[in-house]
């Protein structure tokens, strides 16, 4: 797979701009560490909450940052996106700390409301010429094994030791939350 | 076990790995049957399509029998027929994305579908993309080699997929299957919208 992804290049067929494609969707969420931040936390929630959220959420979350991408690609305004994004880690890090177990389906609102900010900006974000097809799936890869990195750091759960490491993890995401909420202020 | 998981891992490479597509700009290097034959698998929209149903049928197996790729096969030679009568297709990429979206949802979601259902979007996947596979080739005998070429490719991509999808029976692995079709719906449903705004 990784072979297939350093071998891609721009699908010319469809827009022809060597600035997007492929790198651009997959860098793009990479590049924002608060972005990073709330993926990587949702993937540690889910991990914490067990069967069956460890699956629902990292398959909520795509689906529904796809409704805010196409929100953010036909220029439909959403207001505090970066603020809603700093929220969402701060508050999915506490999740984490506080080991909190809500039902599945607040936690899987609680993951959509915040995966739309997160769509919308990516969505406004996108380079001009970058072509869509790969664009798009380089984001929504990234942005799913940004999850599945948090869901197998947060499997370390388990253990005393690793249930420790997890909740110190998801302190560290609150914290960088917090910070990036101050630097909007 | 890991084998199926390896290739499925595989399909999600070659689905985001983006190339020139033969259909709409010309398949560098690649004419003929062999071109035909690799058509499917490099066109993003084509290859998400027939992942996403090829998930499906994986996933809803055996309860929908070996119908469903036999009615994807004969709805894609009827595609590929109207292009040969010189029927055209504006809005079939638009289409096939707005077909994968719908698919992986329903991949994603992984509830037991009735076997019509499975008849009608195998016909329609495979309808879109005959109707969206014209050939390059300018020589009427070179264009039907092409063709034949993409339906022999686009219906061994969808038998591979199927033959490894209905094997996976483990919970880790459905439970991937789910992923892997909520990710292509929700790049469906951006590369749609991205299509219809620029």
């Amino acid at each position: 797979m990784l072979a297939c992804l350093a071998a891609a290049t721009p699908a010319w067929a469809h827009s022809g701009g060597a600035s997007g494609g492929l790198v651009a969707g997959l860098a793009h969420p990479l590049f924002g560490p608060d972005h990073v931040a709330a993926m990587v936390a949702v993937g540690l929630w889910g991990a914490f909450l067990g069967a069956p959220a460890i699956f629902i959420l990292p398959v909520v979350f795509p689906l529904v940052m796809a409704a805010g991408g196409v929100l953010g690609i036909l220029g439909v305004p959403l207001p505090g996106v970066e603020i809603g994004i700093a929220i969402s880690a701060a508050i999915l890090g506490m999740m984490v700390v506080l080991a909190a177990k809500p039902p599945l389906w607040l936690a899987a609102i609680m993951v959509g409301a915040f995966a739309v900010f997160h769509g919308h900006a990516h969505g406004v974000e996108l380079p001009p010429g970058a072509d869509a097809a790969a664009y798009s799936a380089g984001f929504v890869i990234s942005t799913g094994l940004l999850h599945l990195a948090g869901i197998a750091f947060g499997l370390l759960a388990r253990w005393p030791a690793g249930r420790f490491a997890v909740r110190a993890a998801g302190g560290a995401i609150a914290i960088a939350g917090l910070m990036f909420l101050g630097q909007l202020a | 076990m890991m084998r199926p998981l390896v290739v499925i891992i595989g399909m999600i490479g070659v689905v985001a790995m983006p190339g020139p597509a033969s259909a709409h700009s010309g398949f560098a290097g690649a004419t003929g049957f062999t071109g035909g034959l690799l058509h499917p698998l490099f066109v993003p929209t084509h290859i998400l399509a027939v992942a996403a149903l090829g998930l499906l049928i994986g996933q809803q197996a055996p309860r929908w029998g070996r119908a469903v790729p036999i009615v994807y096969v004969i709805a894609m030679v009827a595609g590929l027929g109207a292009i040969a009568l010189a029927a055209v297709a504006t809005l079939a990429e638009n289409t096939l994305l707005g077909l994968a979206a719908i698919i992986g949802l329903l991949v994603a979601l992984a509830r037991p579908l009735p076997r019509s259902i499975g008849w009608l979007l195998g016909g329609a996947v495979g309808l879109v993309l005959g109707l969206d596979s014209p050939p390059d080739a300018i020589p009427l005998t070179q264009a039907y080699v092409t063709m034949l070429g993409t339906a022999l490719g686009a219906a061994v991509i969808l038998l591979a997929l199927v033959q490894v999808t209905s094997r996976l029976r483990r919970v880790w692995q459905r439970i991937g299957m789910r992923i892997f079709g909520s990710w292509i719906a929700a790049s469906a449903i951006l590369m749609l919208a991205l299509r219809l705004v620029r």
